[in-house]
């Protein structure tokens, strides 16, 4: 059988034609259906490379770096309540939309780890991959942040670490106490928002520079 | 994983730089397929020459297939991609808006500067009422803003809003373009016999 | 107006090129077949998005352009205009540092390439064989200004709406594609006297 000869614009239309048929089959360009390499996460997660302990955090805070994106995922409420300085707040339900850099690191907390785990585990599953988790979340940042307590029998590397410690609470509007003192448990009240953000650190809103992409 | 610039595999500036080599490949083939013309780009207006009609869907059918495919194949992350987001009332005002300017001036905005860089005294004035209107349109925003905002539908695709797959609506896309062609070569020829 | 740049247009091909470019006396070389050309433009779309994330565009470049001189001019008017002060940004990048405006940019270089090698390039005038230049002028002036209303109304132009949206099957620009089709067709007649 000898089909007939087509000319260049037939063969292009003819070309063209094929595709869009076997488009028909094409699957959704990166809907809610996602695909997760589950060795690979699990690898991550054993080896507990994403994690950022409150300390590690509250110095980068200090030092005013620009190059994180602290996420609180928290109900509107408890996050006008407190916050720690420079978070934003994205629930868990608003967060695969969320516009994420892809290039950006993202750091999670919640109140304890659930929620902040469980968000991280979303977030790798769409692609991000400097996804960090605050170790011990809001709890953690207060124990080790706000309200460090330094133990009774502690040793000179201990009481060295705790100086360290008590210069960070303050700064972040905390209470240092040593272990034996009495006192009542951690303080209902956090301190209040006005606590001191260093100059130069990122404002609670990231400025994001909002470039013009129409036409 | 594309898109690169996204993905932060070069910076702005290189960027910037892209966007100048990309523009020239613009700007070459709309000079190749004569839309430095107004005459050329008019003639769509007038049925005995249908090449605005033909360039511009066979670029958009082009495009269309390989976001799909490249997306398919998980090389290209769509989602990505910047979607202008739908003003429907203003947008359908602007297209008319639009067309009659380019029944009257010959060209649209990208045209006209590929026009002027041809030499075309029409292009460059065109260009220059391009900037003016531009003016006109800053001064007068404050009282027509409430209108150039409405209709916000965010970024909408037609899968979205025909609730189809995007599958479905590329090959119907597909199909409506060489449908359309064949239309157009027909309509042209039956213009040129009748002048 | 002067002489040498008025076209003398009974061209004679049917593709509305002039047969012979009046000075040069070369021949323009004919235009591409739509179809490659337009296969040509769609992949340089398709590149844009894999390597930038976004389209083409026209119409943004000249908002750019307007808000930088207006900004040298009437520097406070420019930053009170609530329009032009989106274009001019929050001041830590120049205006004219626009994606957009490199893309224009590398628009006329391109298309200069392409009539130089063509043997297009010539100052001229494109009019129909029945109006004159100044009048021709005018339409174009007048065009380019309802052109802007038009691009700026709808977010964009032929180029950032319909080819960038048109390949993202966005809804907003095929709305705009086709009445663009449709504004063009119903005034096409009330025109005819500038381009026939």
């Amino acid at each position: 059988m000898r089909l007939p000869a087509l000319t260049l614009n037939q063969k292009l239309a003819l070309v063209a034609v094929v595709l869009g048929a076997l488009a028909l089959f094409s699957v959704p360009h990166r809907g809610p259906v996602v695909t997760l390499d589950t060795r690979e996460l699990a690898q991550i997660v054993e080896q507990e490379v994403d994690h950022v302990t409150p300390s590690e955090l509250a110095g980068w805070i200090v030092q005013g770096r620009s190059d994180y994106r602290l996420v609180d995922l928290r109900a509107e409420s408890d996050f006008a309540a407190y916050h720690i300085p420079t978070a934003e707040n994205v629930t868990v339900a608003a967060l695969p939309e969320f516009p994420f850099q892809r290039t950006e690191k993202i750091v999670l907390y919640s109140d304890g780890g659930i929620h902040a785990a469980q968000a991280w585990m979303l977030l790798q599953a769409q692609g991000y991959r400097a996804v960090y988790t605050v170790l011990g979340g809001l709890e953690g940042w207060k124990d080790d942040v706000l309200y460090p307590v330094l133990p009774a029998q502690a040793s000179g590397a201990e009481r060295a670490r705790f100086e360290r410690a008590v210069a960070l609470s303050r700064f972040f509007g905390g209470e240092p106490r040593a272990e034996n003192e009495v006192v009542a448990p951690t303080p209902a009240e956090l301190p209040k928002l006005a606590a001191p953000v260093p100059a130069g650190a990122v404002s609670p809103v990231a400025p994001r520079k909002k470039k013009k992409e129409g036409c | 994983m594309a898109p690169f610039y996204k993905y932060g595999f070069f910076g702005d500036e290189m960027s910037l730089v892209l966007a100048f080599v990309l523009g020239t490949g613009f700007g070459f083939f709309l000079e190749r397929a004569g839309f430095g013309s107004a005459r050329k780009l008019a003639a769509q207006f007038y049925l005995y020459d249908m090449s605005v009609f033909k360039v511009m869907f066979t670029a958009i059918v082009t495009a269309m297939l390989g976001v799909t495919y490249l997306g398919w194949l998980g090389w290209l992350d769509l989602s990505l991609v910047y979607l202008v987001p739908t003003h429907l009332v203003p947008q359908i005002v602007g297209g008319l808006v639009l067309g009659v300017g380019f029944v009257v001036g010959g060209y649209c905005p990208g045209t006209s500067v590929a026009s002027l860089a041809t030499g075309r005294v029409d292009g460059f004035v065109y260009a220059f009422g391009i900037g003016a209107g531009t003016l006109v349109y800053a001064e007068v925003f404050p009282w027509i803003k409430g209108f150039v905002n409405s209709s916000e539908m965010g970024q909408v695709t037609l899968p979205e809003v025909f609730d189809l797959p995007w599958g479905l609506l590329v090959f119907a896309v597909v199909v409506i373009a060489v449908a359309g062609f064949s239309a157009a070569t027909l309509i042209e020829r039956r213009s040129g016999e009748k002048s | 107006m002067a002489a040498p740049i008025i076209l003398e247009v009974n061209d004679v091909s049917s593709d509305h090129r002039p047969a012979v470019m009046p000075g040069s006396g070369r021949p323009a070389s004919p235009y591409w077949n739509p179809y490659l050309a337009g296969l040509g433009l769609g992949l340089v779309l398709l590149a844009a998005f894999v390597l930038v994330g976004r389209g083409l565009g026209a119409s943004g470049a000249f908002s750019s352009t307007v808000a930088w001189l207006v900004h040298l001019v009437a520097p406070a008017h420019a930053q009170s205009n609530e329009y032009l002060q989106g274009y001019l940004g929050d001041g830590t990048t120049h205006p004219l540092k626009a994606w957009l405006v490199f893309e224009v940019l590398g628009v006329m270089a391109g298309a200069l390439f392409s009539g130089l090698l063509a043997g297009r390039a010539r100052i001229m005038v494109e009019k129909g064989p029945r109006v004159s230049t100044a009048v021709r002028l005018l339409c174009a002036f007048a065009g380019g200004i309802l052109m802007a209303f038009g691009a700026h109304l709808a977010r964009g132009c032929t180029s950032g709406q319909a080819l960038t949206g048109g390949a993202l099957l966005n809804l907003g620009s095929w709305a705009f594609m086709l009445m663009v089709f449709v504004g063009g067709y119903s005034v096409a007649w009330f025109m005819s006297w500038q381009w026939r």
